[in-house]
């Protein structure tokens, strides 16, 4: 395949200026792996939110250090999901071994701390 | 770069978009498609409940998330469009050599990109609507 005449122009560019075109599947595959991050973002968010909202008999500051804790990752996964979406199409493009994923981590950590603060509250109440 | 050649049933056959390409672009639609409606459903219950303390005002989250899902629900479409790339004469539309018709070019990150900073908004919304909510 030749290369293109014109210089690629989609974003971001650091992605795109790397490596060639890979096979369209890979990229909708990575694609699709972004939205499902960004679900599991939406879902944490709701989570957090009905913690607070919907005055379940949680002792109050468990409850609130759950829902806030929830809410912190729902804001910090769409960026990782973003930033792993964006390396694994670099390292598609150049050929690369996709780099390991990101936020795994901190997401199974900061689900399970919430997780037992809402327990301990319940059973404080 | 060494790419593995693809096994014979994936790739581009001579009489059309292989069976899997088409499958995966019309997982990736769909995966789209309810990425926007969770993202509409989200801002709808961001709005209702920023609006507790911040009034009519806290609907403008409602109006950004609305407006994005609409345009993942185009995206959707047009990740579909994109199964033709799979075709078998490799016109690229960038290329230079005519596109087959309603192909579109891999559509690069921006809509992820807007989908992801929605997000960070909602989230945003979020921490207002826990940490200001009367218990």
């Amino acid at each position: 395949m030749s290369a293109p005449p014109t210089p690629d122009r989609r974003f971001p560019r650091w992605v795109y200026r790397a490596g060639a075109e890979p096979d369209a599947r890979f990229s909708l595959a990575n694609e699709r792996t972004f939205l499902a991050w960004a679900r599991t973002a939406l879902a944490l968010l709701a989570g957090g939110v009905a913690l607070e909202a919907l005055d379940l008999p949680v002792e109050e500051r468990l409850r609130l250090a759950a829902a806030v804790l929830l809410v912190v990752l729902g804001v910090l996964t769409p960026v990782l999901a973003w930033l792993g979406w964006a390396r694994a199409e670099r390292a598609m493009r150049r050929g690369d071994p996709l780099p390991a994923p990101l936020g795994f981590v901190v997401l199974v950590t900061g689900v399970a701390a919430a997780g037992v603060l809402v327990l301990v509250g319940l059973l404080l109440v | 770069m060494t790419t593995p050649p693809l096994p014979p049933d994936v790739g581009p056959r001579p009489t059309g978009p292989s069976p899997r390409g088409t499958l995966a672009a019309e997982r990736t639609a769909l995966a789209w498609r309810r990425s926007a409606l969770a993202l509409l459903a989200g801002s709808v219950a961001a709005g209702r409940l920023l609006s507790v303390p911040w009034g009519p005002g806290g609907w403008a989250v409602t109006a950004v998330g609305a407006v994005l899902a609409v345009v993942m629900l185009h995206a959707a479409r047009r990740r579909l469009t994109a199964s033709r790339l799979a075709a078998p004469v490799r016109a690229r539309p960038w290329s230079g050599r005519r596109p087959p018709r309603g192909a579109a070019p891999p559509p690069g990150g921006r809509l992820v990109t807007a989908c992801a900073a929605t997000l960070v908004l909602l989230g945003g919304a979020a921490v207002v609507v826990v940490l200001t909510w009367p218990s």
